[in-house]
């Protein structure tokens, strides 16, 4: 039977992707106690890099919105790996970090940020609000646009 | 008799450095319960910068990995020092979170903190595997190569 979350998801119209492999010598989150800590998540759809570019130049704010997303959702897949597939052993989303390129006069890094807020928020409620950080990078890996981690806590 | 860890460091050739005290008004770690925080360690070497500069500018890519090395031995040395000299006592790196002092343009951030990610794996093996961020910075203190924060569980 599909779990509560999943069903919220459905409803939504989001299909998780599978969890992005992390590139080099670290693993995409780690399990200690009750909290999961995922590692920084980068723009894939599909297995493809999306959003390359600095926000404010050429990725425009929207688009940034829509990176911040992609990384979120790239966020969930691996908390649902480490909750081995079970969305509802969710307690919490404790905290996301976000990292945004932005132009160098560019300042609207939370109102980017938001679009991982709002998902977390549509998908778990109030067990979705979260503490957060959102700054700006100087660069990103790949040339990404958005970069986020988080922190959640898990049954 | 020399820990198990110890004993891999000097498999490895590798010394501890002197673990670095600030004279700023923060100590080096936290330990609350078994969760070690550690400050932010640049690429300490002798008691001074082992690495300065933007890598893509006068660093390279293979030195700022040797800084990201440079720099995980340093956190390793902190966390030896709240483990009273006894680095058996690391149950896992749970996180590291990088900051690379980079040109604009330079993307290669991954290849770069890998040198801290492919340490942590060297001296801890399985226990080393950990959740990872990594961003560029626009600049970092003493314009050091690169920053790296942890955090460790400890017994």
């Amino acid at each position: 039977m599909a779990g509560q979350i999943q069903s919220r998801l459905e409803e939504l119209g989001i299909s998780l992707p599978e969890g992005p492999a992390p590139v080099a010598n670290y693993v995409p989150y780690v399990v200690h106690g009750s909290l999961v800590f995922v590692s920084g998540q980068i723009p894939f759809v599909d297995g493809e890099l999306s959003y390359i570019g600095t926000v404010g130049d050429d990725v425009t704010l929207e688009e940034g919105q829509s990176a911040a997303r992609v990384c979120a959702l790239n966020v969930l897949a691996q908390v649902k790996a480490a909750c081995d597939g079970d969305l509802d052993r969710v307690t919490r989303c404790v905290r996301l970090g976000g990292y945004v390129n932005g132009s160098a006069d560019f300042k609207q890094h939370p109102q980017v940020m938001n679009g991982a807020s709002d998902l977390m928020v549509e998908i778990f409620g109030d067990k979705g609000r979260h503490a957060r950080f959102a700054v700006g990078a100087g660069n990103l890996p790949a040339g990404v646009a958005v970069e986020v981690e988080g922190v959640f806590e898990i049954a | 008799m020399a820990g198990q860890i110890n004993t891999r460091l000097q498999e490895l050739g590798l010394a501890l450095p002197t673990p670095f005290i600030s004279q700023a008004n923060y100590i080096p770690y936290v330990q609350t319960g078994d969760l070690l925080f550690v400050a932010g360690q640049g690429p300490m070497r002798d008691g001074g910068p082992g690495s300065i500069g933007k890598v893509g500018g006068a660093i390279s890519e293979d030195d700022a990995y040797e800084a990201a090395r440079l720099t995980g031995l340093n956190l390793i040395a902190q966390a030896n020092h709240a483990c009273d000299g006894d680095l058996d006592r690391v149950v896992r790196c749970i996180r590291l979170f990088g900051l690379i002092n980079a040109v604009p343009g330079f993307t290669n951030l991954l290849q770069v903190m890998n040198g801290a990610s492919d340490l942590m794996v060297e001296v801890f093996g399985d226990r080393g595997r950990h959740a990872r961020s990594t961003i560029g910075a626009v600049a970092l203190p003493h314009d050091m190569t690169i920053e790296i924060d942890a955090i460790f569980s400890i017994a």
